[in-house]
């Protein structure tokens, strides 16, 4: 093909810029449309799934409560569930030292604080350090105060330690004043809710 | 319709015209050069002046050379052949040339069929109506090369052919070797009858030239294809025949008709067409029309090219857009499908959920609650259990006095493990170190045997008899009162027997 005559092609040529322009604008704007609607789908899809997840969860969440519901409800009304009860744990103090035959009790309640991610799992678990100063007649009052304390324990406590320290070197006397003293820690556990950590 | 055409076929006398596309012909008549006929003839272009022309020639004012032209190519071999052209038909404005082979010995050079109108005169006039119509004029090709077309078609295999055409009272021969055009030529008739004897004469005759002008091998046998659909070369086929130097064959008209897809009727009232059918639709190898001539055309098909390409753009922008737009619409039904499982879905959740007690956290955290809860209320070490042990080991050493004692519960929950630490002195010490240590080894030996106890170590020994430490004291006479206390502590491990 010789060269083009150009002068005599303006409109063939108009028509191929036509065709060009009318193409690019039909591509672009169900390109457009296309996207969209893709974006929309894969949101539709995600949707779904959540749903279908939810729905499928249910099920195994009606197991869970059936299972543990009650003891739940047991231990919130024991006080494992929710704020502290400070007055509670230092009532059952003074209960067990005088069930156990302690004749006075010093105690002292650290700040709350979070419990180790060990033992919280996941969960808002927190820890109050109690230290308990007791005297003793004898070594045996701590077991059966511990034993005493766990017994009436208004919530979940463990023992972290004790530390049992004879008085003076006097020789034995047999009367009744205490000559060991010992210094215990206890940790009161408790989980926070949503409801009391809301202002 | 992509591939309409006007094929003409022009001679001194008329023309006829052609409408011709792929698998449809229609003959538009036949136009005496006279004055009525050119008005006819100019009515007839007028209506088909938006479609391609090729004007097939068949005038006895013909010329053909055959050349063996150096090969070169580009803008050199356009100079040669033009100036070639030139030097052969000096004055012809109708002239052409064929680059039909290359030598395959020597300087392997291009072998070229040259071939010129020397009398174009009665063609102007025809010219004229076209260019005024501005039909796009693709070509001018003499017969001998639509003839040479229908040899193709008819697949003639044969390296020496010379093709007898009897159209117009006149008979044409045209002489191909290997199927390309080496010569033609047109012997005019006066009369419908003239030439029924001297058809093998002249076909003879063109022998002997060709042969003279070393066109034709001496040795090559000439096979002749009569083409005479009015049955008038009998006699002439029946001479040649006996004549051994010549192989003949008739074209039937009926091998005519289908290999040219026309019916038979449709070509015995036109065998005109025969030539014009057989080029229809195929390049000009051989075009005699001037440059300026075909302007027309090289438009046309600029035109035709950017309006395929302008309807290409378009078709597929369109298609496309076709298909994208259908992926949007399938995207969508597929959303409205799954708006509505999820809706289905939550409504079924709900119905679940409904039945699920009022409960601040979820049944997951609840029964992960209770497991901590569990897990935390595992009893620890006994502390009875842990002073009974150590009780033991104690009584098994009276010397040993308790200071103080210390444990603490392991961080495991799992295990009821207990550290402890004995803080003690040693009763009636009399400054025997020695003896001392003895007493303590023999404790912590005490300890060690209770089940219970394991890992004792001495933590704090009453002397250091290492020898970075400074070491001093005093020694006491035998039966001294005892002196100062020696204190020593020991750590170890409590852990509660399995039961």
């Amino acid at each position: 093909m010789n060269r083009p005559p150009t002068a005599a092609l303006k409109w063939p040529l108009a028509m191929v810029a036509a065709a060009a322009l009318l193409a690019v604008l039909g591509i672009s704007w169900s390109w457009d449309a296309t996207r969209s609607a893709a974006a929309l789908h894969a949101q539709a899809v995600q949707a779904r799934t959540a749903a279908e997840t939810r729905l499928s969860h249910s099920r195994a969440q009606q197991d869970l409560i059936a299972a543990h519901l009650a003891d739940y409800e047991a231990l919130a009304a024991r006080g494992f569930v929710g704020a502290e009860n400070r007055l509670a744990w230092i009532e059952a103090a003074q209960v067990a030292a005088r069930a156990s035959g302690v004749p006075a009790l010093e105690y002292r309640l650290d700040p709350r604080a979070d419990a180790p991610s060990a033992l919280a799992r996941g969960l808002p678990l927190k820890e109050t350090r109690m230290t308990l100063v007791l005297p003793l007649l004898v070594e045996t009052d701590l077991a059966r105060f511990l034993a005493a304390l766990e017994q009436r324990a208004p919530g979940i406590q463990r023992v972290r330690g004790c530390t049992i320290t004879r008085g003076d070197d006097a020789p034995f006397e047999a009367v009744d004043r205490p000559r060991l003293r010992a210094e215990c820690e206890i940790l009161w556990f408790t989980v926070s809710t949503q409801r009391e950590s809301a202002p | 319709m992509l591939n309409r055409q006007l094929i003409l076929l022009a001679t001194p006398r008329h023309i006829g015209m052609l409408d011709w596309r792929p698998g449809h012909l229609h003959w538009l008549g036949q136009h005496a050069a006279n004055a009525a006929g050119m008005a006819t003839f100019a009515q007839l272009v007028a209506r088909h002046a938006h479609l391609p022309a090729v004007i097939i020639v068949d005038s006895v004012d013909e010329d053909y050379r055959g050349e063996v032209l150096p090969h070169v190519q580009g803008a050199a071999r356009t100079a040669l052949v033009a100036r070639k052209l030139k030097q052969s038909f000096r004055n012809a404005q109708f002239a052409g040339a064929w680059r039909q082979a290359r030598e395959t010995t020597g300087r392997r050079d291009d072998r070229y069929l040259f071939a010129a109108l020397t009398d174009h005169e009665w063609l102007v006039p025809w010219l004229a109506v076209l260019q005024r119509e501005g039909v796009p004029l693709a070509g001018i090709a003499p017969m001998a090369i639509a003839c040479q077309h229908l040899l193709a078609r008819l697949h003639v295999a044969e390296p020496h052919v010379l093709m007898a055409c009897r159209l117009h009272d006149s008979l044409r021969l045209s002489y191909y070797q290997d199927g390309m055009l080496r010569f033609s030529r047109l012997i005019p008739g006066e009369t419908p009858t003239q030439l029924r004897g001297e058809a093998a004469d002249e076909i003879a005759k063109t022998q002997l030239y060709l042969t003279g002008q070393r066109i034709l091998p001496r040795d090559a046998r000439l096979h002749v294809l009569l083409l005479d659909p009015t049955a008038q070369l009998d006699t002439a086929y029946a001479a040649l025949t006996a004549d051994p130097a010549f192989s003949v064959r008739r074209i039937e008209v009926t091998e005519l008709a289908r290999t040219l897809h026309i019916p038979d009727d449709f070509l015995l009232a036109t065998p005109e067409t025969v030539p014009l059918a057989a080029i229809a639709g195929k390049a000009l190898p051989l075009n005699l029309a001037p440059t300026a001539l075909l302007q027309r055309h090289v438009e046309y098909r600029w035109r035709r090219t950017l309006h395929a390409v302008a309807g290409c753009v378009a078709l597929a922008g369109l298609a496309a857009t076709a298909v994208l737009w259908l992926r949007a619409e399938s995207l969508k039904d597929d959303i409205y499908q799954l708006d509505t499982q999820t809706r289905q879905l939550d409504v079924r959740y709900q119905a679940v959920a409904r039945t699920f007690p009022r409960q601040d956290i979820a049944p997951e955290q609840l029964a992960l609650t209770v497991g901590v809860a569990q897990a935390l209320e595992r009893p620890g070490p006994a502390v009875l259990a842990l002073m009974t042990a150590l009780g033991t080991a104690l009584d098994g050493a009276p010397n040993v006095v308790l200071e103080q004692l210390h444990w603490a519960a392991g961080d495991a929950l799992a295990d009821n493990t207990a550290t402890i630490r004995i803080d003690a002195t040693l009763a009636s010490f009399d400054g025997n170190y020695r003896a001392a240590m003895q007493r303590i080894e023999h404790f912590m030996q005490t300890l060690a045997s209770v089940p219970s106890l394991h890992a004792v170590q001495l933590r704090s020994s009453p002397v250091d008899t290492g020898p970075d430490a400074r070491l001093a004291g005093k020694t006491q006479a035998a039966g001294a009162a005892p002196g100062q206390a020696v204190r020593f502590s020991v750590d170890l491990l409590y852990r509660e027997d399995a039961p």
